[in-house]
């Protein structure tokens, strides 16, 4: 539901959702860090989320935007780590098969990025809400 | 000796004549009273909660895909219930303050 009252809510939680959206996709490349494939079939290929930001929300009148929202998964090489492993079964008859090529390291950094940005918008979301009650304790009297 | 006549004056011939003003209350050209605001605002309350009861419920159920929706759309429907908690107090200490004046 989106309400005009209150847009940071609705911008902080586009956010929020499309950081555990990326960090699903984090854990995919982390769980198939090992995956192996015949040479026949393409390799594991790592997930890219591809954000995009939001158009401004209904009730905005300086054109402040309407946050971010994931759009497309793009996936990276399937040519693959190609490795000689004769003792696998999916080995081909020169000994060869495919592993995803992604770097393990580069999957942490992303996942810590991840976490912290929805953290950084849980934040957003906490101060705002903090704001808007201390807006309440005015008295006029 | 002859007197010209007076022309238009300047300015008040260009003014356009008054536009209707809109009432920013009442959408649907009822009467725009406080009681009115106060229904647009209880049904909006209500929306917001019945909002997190729905998420509450998915939550419940383990279809709630997003955590942070429902403690948003929470939030959203304590503060929204708070706001208009705040408005009713102001109105009727206004109202309260009228009665208490001496005539």
């Amino acid at each position: 539901m989106t309400s005009p009252m209150f847009p940071v809510f609705d911008i902080a939680g586009s956010a929020l959702t499309t950081h555990r959206i990326w960090m699903n996709a984090i854990a995919d490349n982390i769980a198939n860090v090992n995956t192996v494939k015949s040479m026949d079939q393409p390799a594991y290929q790592e997930r890219f989320i591809i954000a995009q930001e939001l158009p401004s929300r209904s009730g905005d009148p300086v054109g402040v935007g309407g946050g971010v929202a994931p759009v497309a998964v793009e996936l990276g090489d399937a040519e693959g780590r190609v490795v000689y492993d004769p003792q696998n079964p999916l080995a081909d008859k020169n000994g060869l098969v495919r592993r995803p090529n992604m770097d393990l390291g580069d999957q942490m950094t992303n996942l810590i990025l991840a976490q912290r940005a929805y953290q950084l918008n849980l934040a957003v979301v906490d101060r705002a809400r903090e704001s808007y009650q201390q807006a309440l304790n005015i008295n006029g009297r | 000796m002859t007197i010209s006549p007076i022309g238009n004056i300047l300015g008040a011939a260009g003014l356009s004549p008054l536009q209707g003003t809109q009432s920013a209350t009442a959408p649907t050209g009822t009467e725009a009273t406080s009681g009115n605001t106060f229904t647009q605002a209880l049904e909006n309350v209500q929306a917001s909660q019945d909002n997190a009861d729905t998420l509450a419920k998915a939550a419940a159920t383990g279809n709630l895909t997003d955590i942070h929706a429902y403690t948003i759309a929470a939030t959203e429907a304590s503060l929204t219930t708070e706001l208009t908690v705040a408005v009713r107090d102001r109105a009727v200490e206004s109202f309260n303050e009228i009665m208490r004046m001496q005539v």
